[in-house]
């Protein structure tokens, strides 16, 4: 399987993170995480964000919460256009302060990719592992580009295989 | 119930993981863009990433193929490895053109190459000096001399396709 950071597909990961993957490429792609310095990090991250979000329960809904939560729409209609706009900064409930502190976590780690992306990389592309049979492959394809060339310069026309 | 709602399927916070996976695909992107020479330089083939791989590594991807196999990947990169300087780069600089071909393309390449190998030593000379000829030429005087009579009388169908092919993808 093709690196999904190297391909810039790192989606796949996510959806892997997320369970949502076919059993078939879930395999694929756990053998290639394990063997990708560049992968492993990411993957790791995203099944602990999940893994985190699981295990926080919501408290159940109160009996009156439809009536209350009415109550506030037709607050909010009554509400000035200077209120309206100071209301998202107030505290919020847990509810959407953890989604969005999540999901600001998710984008610090980008803004950090973006400042440092040198850094993170290269260095992870570097010590990808490459597989034994992308290295035939390749052996084979300069093996013919090789004999190609050879054809005059070799004294038979033909070098050793590569 | 109003408010039941799954993590994984809560489209705000899957639309902030795509912006932050965005955020990060284009901070990759940007210093290529920055640094045009550096784009310029050929990608690192698997050998060559092979090559910076501990020795460990490599052993354990090895020992995932029979011993007999692993043993022939090892003497053919002893040999890549071993390669003059200046021949080792003529053979990079074709295999840089070959690997930025689209895949139909490269299994073109393959089956030419693969053909021109089965073609007796001298024909195989013809064949790929005549390559080297087209490549002095201009595009005009290649053309003419394709269609000329000359170059249909001195080679096959299946010659002068290996010479089109060959050197329509593989021009250095």
């Amino acid at each position: 399987m093709n690196c999904p950071i190297e391909d810039r597909h790192p989606e796949i990961l996510v959806a892997y993170a997320a369970g949502e993957l076919a059993a078939e490429t879930t395999r694929a792609l756990e053998t290639h995480v394990a063997g990708c310095a560049a992968c492993r990090p990411v993957a790791a991250g995203h099944i602990a964000v999940w893994k985190a979000l699981d295990a926080w329960d919501a408290p159940p809904v109160s009996p009156d919460f439809d009536r209350r939560l009415y109550r506030r729409i037709d607050e909010d209609a009554r509400l000035s256009w200077w209120e309206r706009l100071v209301r998202p900064f107030r505290l919020m409930p847990l509810r959407q302060a953890l989604p969005l502190t999540a999901s600001a976590g998710l984008l610090l780690m980008a803004g950090l990719l973006l400042h440092n992306p040198g850094v993170v990389a290269p260095a992870a592309a570097e010590r990808e592992a490459v597989r034994a049979q992308q290295v035939e492959n390749t052996l084979d394809d300069l093996d013919l580009l090789r004999q190609f060339g050879a054809a005059d310069s070799a004294e038979n026309g033909h070098t050793g295989a590569l | 119930m109003l408010f039941d709602f799954s993590w994984r399927t809560h489209p705000g916070f899957r639309l902030a993981i795509l912006l932050a996976l965005a955020v990060a695909a284009s901070a990759e992107s940007q210093p290529e863009q920055e640094k045009p020479a550096a784009q310029a330089q050929p990608a690192d083939n698997a050998i060559e990433r092979w090559n910076r791989m501990s020795p460990e590594e490599r052993e354990r991807e090895l020992a995932k193929l029979p011993p007999e196999r692993a043993r022939l990947i090892r003497q053919r990169l002893w040999q890549y490895n071993h390669m003059k300087p200046e021949e080792r780069q003529a053979l990079l600089q074709r295999y840089q053109a070959f690997s930025e071909l689209p895949p139909d393309k490269q299994e073109i390449v393959r089956a030419r190459l693969r053909e021109f190998e089965q073609l007796p030593k001298e024909r195989r000379q013809a064949v790929h000096g005549e390559v080297e000829l087209l490549r002095l030429m201009t595009e005009g005087q290649r053309k003419a001399h394709m269609n000329g009579e000359e170059f249909r009388n001195r080679f096959s169908v299946p010659e002068q396709r290996i010479i089109k092919d060959v050197f329509q993808y593989i021009p250095n």
